[in-house]
């Protein structure tokens, strides 16, 4: 319910140990936002920064344009939930809720409205009186929203609140949360290193590796237009090919094979200066279209399946790809089209699916970092 | 073809039934996955394969002659964890080669023999340039690929694999999932492989067992277990989102045989109707039964196309790179969806839900549903 802008911040332990260096980002009033990076990114410590249960070394955290550096979590009105519900067990889910509104001394009456409005919206309105225990996973949660949303926060934080359940509970309270963030109208911030998390539940993401910002954007921008090779093969699961390649000219690109080599178009234009030079082409694994026949009229290079590992909707397979180097890449197809293992099969890139990349640098979309 | 085989085995601690009446077989050359959650009974058969612990009935068989009464020692089997054990003062490389090291091994062995396995091994799971390091100075995944190691170094009658990839990252576990798959091919020996995660087991796996409380829920290729569960757990335990469930009524509507749920009627296909059969209850005078549906194998339409469509109010939407995931509230439950594509609609938005009913699955109900 406030906009909430990071400036310039960082974080270092005992004058030494860098743990957030620099960060830059806005999240709009009414925001989803994901801060996903792997262990050890600096995406925790920035949470506990926001939440203000960690003092900010450098920069400013402003909360609808005022500086909250030095007020307390209390002050900043922030609710915070994290993986355990961490509910009492012997109180009832009305108590449980209505517990940060007795905490402040709010009236008797008026922290029965409270309850009420917050217990429907949530739908635990007809289990007010029991125990949480008495709850399902889905259940609990829903109470320990309630009482983190009661206080009406300006800043919902959630530190990997469902990374650890299993698939059927993940399902529900993914549903859940993105539904009570529209429902209330909240600003969120969900903390994770799961990217497909991420990626399924927010509207920007705030990439982190090594206790700096790789990248902020939309999740089409990050998938489409990745920052740098960190983020193209951290957001994608499998991670995205990356084929050794040389650019022919600022619209093609070419693949050396034993015959020669095959030349493939692609969207946009490449600088002059790459030209004639050697270059990394990436390639998502679910954006290459596989034939088990060669079409007519569209380049393509043959490989030869070496994997099948089959999950379910969808299977991965592993081919041994006929260029110079036998690279290994990865290809997504619908479960029910498998293939052999032993058989060749020719793979197409669409043109608007090429990156190019030199070194760790993408050359093909420019500066694509926005901290917007 | 000679193998393992356990016949009627039953393993009881006091009164405590761990596994029931179990009758598996594993084929020479074949990967073999058992699944279930923790506390299933999955690593109690392994123990027993490997001797650590006793059947209380029921014969394991190795190449067709009972082991029953052989000690661990003298049953041929290799075994690995998903806690390492690894000998701190021993270099990677020695730790690897250890089970080598017995005078029988020895005196079948040269030092350059034992060199290349030990190479080959390691090379195979992408550790070769830690040879020389002791254990400390490795990280818990590169120590869980030297315990894998260490296990598979041996030539042994059948491999035991209890959870050896838990501790590594996303990344991590792929390549090391592919790197057994391509072991197992070469060697040409059972490996059983125990796991929590059923996408390891679809992934890996020639064949599946799916554990739940101590006995088998079904056995059959990843395809089978994933298209064609055979009881609601195991359609319930694989695939995320897992498949739906709900409960209905059969009945009779203009002589059109049909599922009732939430007071929507969906015919049932005609070849359906004799599986059905035998799944169906009676419930107080009504023919009750479960129906099972991937969120894939649902349609959703801005208007109504068929006569089996009906309406629902969208709960929750997402929308990634690949596709649009939409929840519905049915009965007190989540019912998941998955398109491809972007999907044009929004939160609370009606919708038409359409079942692909060639793919309606219908099952005896026996676990909870639990409710959302």
């Amino acid at each position: 319910m406030s906009k909430l802008e990071i400036k310039g911040v960082g974080k270092v332990y005992g004058g030494k140990v860098v743990a957030v260096r620099d960060v830059n980002f806005t999240c709009e009033d009414g925001e989803f936002l994901a801060i996903l990076g792997p262990s050890g990114s600096g995406k925790s410590t920035t949470l506990r920064m926001i939440a203000g249960l960690e003092d900010i070394t450098e920069g400013e955290i402003l909360f609808d344009g005022v500086r909250v550096n030095e007020l307390s979590p209390s002050e900043r009105n922030i609710a915070l939930a994290f993986e355990s519900y961490a509910l009492y067990p012997h109180m009832t889910v009305f108590d449980n809720i209505a517990y940060p509104l007795r905490a402040q001394g709010v009236e008797k009456s008026e922290v029965r409205r409270r309850v009420m409005a917050i217990a429907k919206e949530l739908r635990v309105d007809d289990v007010l009186q029991k125990r949480p225990n008495s709850l399902s996973g889905g259940g609990q949660q829903r109470v320990s929203l309630s009482r983190a949303l009661i206080r009406e926060p300006n800043v919902t934080l959630l530190d990997e609140p469902i990374s650890h359940m299993d698939q059927r509970l993940r399902a529900v309270m993914r549903a859940q949360v993105r539904r009570i963030h529209n429902e209330l109208k909240l600003t969120t911030i969900y903390v994770t290193h799961d990217q497909a998390e991420a990626v399924t539940l927010c509207d920007r993401l705030v990439v982190m590796n090594h206790a700096a910002l790789q990248q902020v954007g939309t999740v089409d921008e990050i998938w489409n237009r990745p920052a740098n090779k960190f983020v193209a093969t951290f957001v994608g699961e499998p991670q995205m090919n990356f084929i050794a390649a040389t650019l022919e000219d600022r619209s093609h690109v070419s693949i050396a094979t034993g015959r020669g080599k095959v030349v493939f178009p692609f969207k946009g234009e490449a600088p002059e200066k790459y030209v004639g030079g050697p270059i990394t082409l990436g390639v998502r694994p679910q954006e290459i279209d596989l034939a088990m026949v060669m079409e007519e009229g569209r380049p393509s290079i043959a490989g030869s399946v070496d994997l099948v590992e089959f999950q379910g909707e969808n299977a991965i397979l592993t081919l041994k790809l006929e260029d110079r180097n036998q690279t290994e890449i990865s290809v997504a197809v619908l479960g029910h089209k498998l293939g052999d293992v032993g058989e060749r099969a020719s793979l197409c890139f669409r043109d608007d699916k090429i990156h190019l990349f030199d070194g760790e640098t993408p050359i093909l979309y420019g500066e694509t970092f926005s901290s917007s | 073809m000679a193998g393992v085989r356990l016949e009627h085995v039953t393993k009881a601690y006091g009164k405590k039934i761990a596994v029931e009446d179990l009758n598996m077989e594993f084929k020479e050359g074949e990967l073999f996955s058992i699944v279930g959650a923790a506390g299933a009974g999955k690593s109690t058969i392994l123990k027993m394969i490997a001797g650590i612990e006793k059947p209380t009935s029921g014969t394991i068989y190795f190449n067709e002659r009972s082991v029953n009464d052989l000690p661990p020692q003298r049953r041929n089997v290799a075994m690995a964890f998903e806690t390492y054990n690894l000998y701190p003062h021993l270099t990677v490389y020695k730790n690897i080669a250890f089970p080598l090291t017995t005078p029988k091994a020895r005196a079948n062995l040269t030092r350059r023999q034992e060199r290349e396995r030990v190479e080959e091994i390691a090379e195979f799971l992408g550790i070769k340039r830690l040879l020389d390091r002791k254990p400390v100075q490795l990280s818990g995944g590169e120590k869980q690929r030297v315990s894998l190691a260490r296990a598979m170094v041996r030539k042994a009658q059948v491999y035991l694999l209890d959870e050896p990839i838990a501790h590594l990252d996303a990344r991590l576990k792929f390549s090391t999932q592919k790197s057994l798959k391509r072991m197992s091919r070469k060697m040409g020996t059972a490996i059983i492989y125990v796991t929590h995660d059923y996408r390891e087991a679809l992934g890996l796996s020639n064949r599946v067992a799916v554990l739940n409380r101590g006995r088998v829920e079904q056995v059959g290729t990843p395809k089978e277990i994933f298209d064609t569960p055979a009881t609601d757990f195991v359609a319930r335990f694989i695939g995320d989102p897992p498949t739906n469930l709900m409960d209905g009524e059969i009945l009779k509507k203009d002589g059109q045989t049909c599922f009732r749920t939430a007071n929507f009627d969906i015919e049932i296909q005609e070849d359906l109707l004799e599986p059905l059969e035998s799944v169906v209850e009676k419930e107080g005078g009504k023919s009750t039964v479960r129906m099972g549906i991937r969120s894939f194998h649902i349609r959703v339409a801005g208007e109504k196309k068929s006569r089996n469509a009906f309406q629902l109010p969208i709960y929750a939407i997402f929308r990634t790179p690949e596709g649009t995931m939409l929840t519905f509230e049915l009965e007190n439950s989540f019912l998941q969806v998955s398109l491809e594509g972007q999907a044009d609609f929004g939160m609370s938005d009606k919708v038409w839900l359409d079942f692909d009913q060639e793919h309606m699955l219908f099952f005896k109900k026996t676990i909870k549903i639990a409710k959302m």
